[in-house]
C-alpha cells in the first residue's frame, strides 16, 4: 500500500490546539491578577485595624490596665499580618509574580505594626523578642537560608514560651520604611538581622539565633 | 521563562494537541465509524487458533461460542494447542474432538509458541487467533471477512470487549477496552492499526509465510506482529460494530490485573524502541505520527511525574504557615492549563466511550475511572514497566 500523511488534519489540530492553549493562558492570567487584588483587600483590612489600635493607643494613653487588650489585639493583627507576608512571599517565589507597590504596603504596615509592639514592650512591660530582618532578593546568596532559620529558631523558642515576632524588610524595592530603618540601624549589607535593637550583619546560624533569643 | 515552566507548557500542549487530534479524526470519519464491508456470500476455509494454558475454566465457554458462529460448520477448521496445562485444559479439549476440532498437546513453550505450533498445522485460507478466556458473537466471522476483499488487508480486528457486570473494577476495564477500542478504530483510518488483538483477530493465512509467525520470545506478540505487518506496509483494518463483538474475561483480581498491564507496558517499550527505525515518512502515519506519540507520550509522562513531585517536595519553608492558603494560591496559570488538559482527556474518554451506542456506561464510572483508574494504572505500569525491563522473562 502506498502510505501517506494526513497534514491537514495535523496542522488543523495544531491550529485548535493552539486556540485552547491560549484560552488557558488567559484564565491563568485573569485568576493572577485576581490573586493580587485579594492580597490588596486583606492589605487595607489590615491597616485599618493597626490604624483602630493607634487610635485606641492615643486614647488611654500609658494606660496599664488596658495592656492585656493591646497585647490581644496586636496577637490577632500580627497573626494576620504574618499570614499576609507568607501570601505574598509565596507569590513571587513560586508563583513568579511581582508586586512591589503592594509590598510597600505590607512594609508600612510592618513598621506600624513594630511601632505598636515596640510601645507594648515598653509600657506595658512585655517579653516579645521583636527582630528586624532585612533581606533582597537579588543580591544576596544566604537571604533564602537566613530567613529559613530565623523562622525555624522562633518556632523553637516557642516550645519555650519565649515569644518572638518578625519584621522583615526588602531593602531593594525602593520602599522608603525600609531604607528608613536601615539607615536608623545603619545597614551595609544583606542579610542583616536586629534583635531587640542589637544589629548582627550577615549570616547567623540557627543555633546562634536560638542563643541570642533565649538570653 | 525557566526550565520547569517550558517543560510544564510543553507537556501541555502535547496533551491538547494529541486530545484534538483524535477528536478531529472522530469527527472526520465518524459516518463511517459503524459501517463494515458487505458481505459477499463467500465462505472461504477459516481456521481458528487456540492456544490454551491452564484455561479449564473458560476453555468451554470459548468452544460452545465458537461452534455457534453464523458460519458453514464444514469451513471451520478449530484448533486448540494445549501449551503443556497442569489441569483439565486438555480433557476439556478433547471433549469436542467429536464436533471435528483437532486438539494438539505440546510442551509448554509460551503463547506465540503454541500460536506459531498451531498455525502450522492450519489449512485454513485466513487464520483467526483466539484466546481461549474469550467468546466471540455468532456473526463476527461473516462481519469481519469481507474487510479481506480489499488484497492489501493482512488483518483484521474484531471488536474485542468486555461484558457489563456489577464489579466496579471490571466496569473500569470496560471503559478501557472501549477506549482503546475506539483509538485502534481511529488509528485505522491513518493505517495505524498497532495492535492485532489475541481475542479473534483474523490474518489472511499467507501472511506467516511472507512475513513469519509470531515472535515466541515477544511478552506482547500481538502487538509485535502488527507492527511487522505495518512494516511491510500491509493494511490493518479494524471493526467496531456490534456484530463484530468479542468479550474476553478480564483478570479476576487485581494482582493479576497490574501483573497483565505490567507486562503490555513493558512489552510496549521494547517493542516501539525496536520498530523506531519506522519513524520516517515512507511509513506514513504510523511511522511520523503513531510511533513518535508513544516516546513522547512516555517522555511526557516522566516530566509530569517529576513536575509533581518537585511541587510537593520542594515548597518554601514558610508555606507550613499558610498551607491552605498555598494550596489554594497554587491554582495558577499552569493548574488552569492543567485544567484545560483534564477536560479535555475527560471530553475524549466521553466520545470514546458514548461513540458505542450499544454500550451503557454511567457516567460517574467514566469519572471515576478517569480519577482512581487511568492515571493511577498508567502511572503503576509505567513505573513498574520501566523497573522491570532489564529482565528478559518473557511468560504468559
Amino acid at each position: 500500500m502506498e502510505r501517506t500523511i494526513a497534514w491537514s488534519l495535523y496542522v488543523a489540530a495544531f491550529v485548535i490546539a493552539v486556540v485552547v492553549f491560549i484560552a488557558g493562558v488567559y484564565v491563568g492570567t485573569i485568576l493572577d491578577k485576581s490573586d493580587i487584588q485579594t492580597l490588596s483587600k486583606e492589605v487595607e483590612s489590615l491597616s485599618q485595624d493597626l490604624a483602630t489600635m493607634q487610635l485606641l493607643y492615643l486614647i488611654d494613653d500609658n494606660s496599664s490596665a488596658f495592656c492585656p487588650l493591646y497585647e490581644s489585639e496586636l496577637s490577632s493583627i500580627e497573626e494576620k499580618r504574618e499570614k499576609l507576608g507568607y501570601e505574598l512571599t509565596f507569590l513571587e517565589d513560586k508563583r513568579k509574580i511581582e508586586a512591589p507597590e503592594l509590598k510597600k504596603q505590607y512594609f508600612i504596615l510592618e513598621a506600624q505594626s513594630y511601632f505598636i509592639s515596640k510601645k507594648l514592650k515598653e509600657s506595658c512591660n512585655d517579653k516579645t523578642i521583636i527582630v528586624l530582618y532585612f533581606y533582597s532578593n537579588k543580591n544576596c546568596t544566604d537571604c533564602g537560608r537566613q530567613g529559613v532559620d530565623i523562622l525555624s529558631a522562633r518556632d523553637t523558642v516557642a516550645t519555650r514560651n519565649i515569644k518572638v515576632r518578625i519584621y522583615s524588610f526588602d531593602g531593594e524595592i525602593g520602599s522608603q520604611v525600609a531604607e528608613g530603618f536601615m539607615r536608623q540601624f545603619a545597614v551595609s549589607q544583606y542579610p542583616t538581622t536586629v534583635i531587640n535593637g542589637d544589629v548582627y550583619s550577615g549570616y547567623i546560624s540557627k543555633d546562634e539565633l536560638i542563643e541570642k533569643f533565649s538570653k | 521563562m525557566e526550565l520547569i515552566d517550558i517543560l510544564n507548557y510543553s507537556v501541555a500542549f502535547f496533551t491538547i494537541y494529541t486530545t484534538v487530534f483524535f477528536l478531529l479524526l472522530f469527527f472526520k470519519y465518524k459516518k463511517d465509524y459503524y459501517t463494515t464491508p458487505k458481505w459477499s456470500g463467500n465462505t472461504p476455509l477459516v481456521s481458528i487458533v487456540i492456544p490454551a494454558y491452564n484455561e479449564e475454566k473458560y476453555l468451554k465457554k470459548c468452544l460452545d461460542s465458537i461452534l455457534t458462529l453464523d458460519y458453514p460448520r464444514e469451513k471451520l477448521d478449530v484448533i486448540v494447542v494445549d501449551d503443556g496445562s497442569t489441569d483439565r485444559t486438555a480433557t476439556v479439549a478433547k471433549e469436542y474432538e467429536k464436533y471435528g476440532v483437532r486438539v494438539f498437546s505440546k510442551k509448554n513453550g509460551g503463547k506465540g509458541a503454541a500460536l506459531n505450533y498451531g498455525i502450522e498445522r492450519a489449512r485454513g485460507e485466513f487464520i483467526a487467533t483466539m484466546d481461549a478466556d474469550s467468546y466471540v458473537t455468532p456473526k463476527v466471522l461473516k462481519e469481519l471477512l469481507p474487510y479481506f476483499e480489499d488484497h492489501e488487508v493482512m488483518a483484521v480486528t474484531p471488536a474485542v470487549k468486555i461484558a457489563p457486570s456489577n464489579s466496579v473494577i471490571r466496569e473500569f476495564q470496560r471503559i478501557e477496552y472501549l477506549m482503546i477500542l475506539f483509538s485502534r478504530k481511529l488509528l485505522s483510518y491513518l493505517d495505524a492499526v498497532p495492535v492485532t488483538p489475541g481475542p479473534f483477530s483474523i490474518f489472511r493465512a499467507s501472511i506467516f509465510k511472507e512475513i513469519g509467525g509470531f515472535d515466541e520470545h515477544n511478552l506482547v506478540e500481538d502487538q509485535e506482529i502488527a507492527m511487522r505487518i505495518q512494516q511491510h506496509n500491509y493494511k490493518i483494518r479494524s471493526s467496531v460494530s456490534d456484530d463484530s463483538t468479542v468479550y474476553t474475561e478480564p483478570p479476576d483480581n487485581m494482582g493479576d490485573l497490574l501483573r497483565q498491564r505490567v507486562r503490555w507496558q513493558r512489552g510496549g517499550i521494547r517493542n516501539y524502541w525496536r520498530y523506531k527505525f519506522m519513524i520516517k515518512p515512507e511509513f506514513g502515519n504510523y511511522g511520523m505520527f503513531f510511533i513518535p506519540l508513544n516516546f513522547a507520550t512516555l517522555s511526557a509522562f516522566f516530566i509530569v511525574l517529576g513536575l509533581l513531585l518537585n511541587a510537593i517536595f520542594n515548597n518554601p519553608f514558610y508555606t507550613r504557615y499558610i498551607l491552605l492558603e498555598s494550596v489554594v494560591m497554587s491554582f495558577n496559570m499552569f493548574t488552569v492549563i492543567g485544567v484545560f488538559v483534564l477536560l479535555m482527556s475527560f471530553v475524549w474518554l466521553y466520545a470514546a466511550v458514548s461513540s458505542f451506542k450499544s454500550e451503557r456506561i454511567k457516567l460517574r464510572y467514566i469519572l471515576l475511572f478517569m480519577i482512581f483508574y487511568w492515571y493511577l494504572m498508567v502511572c503503576y505500569n509505567v513505573l513498574m514497566a520501566v523497573a522491570e525491563i532489564r529482565r528478559e522473562k518473557t511468560s504468559w
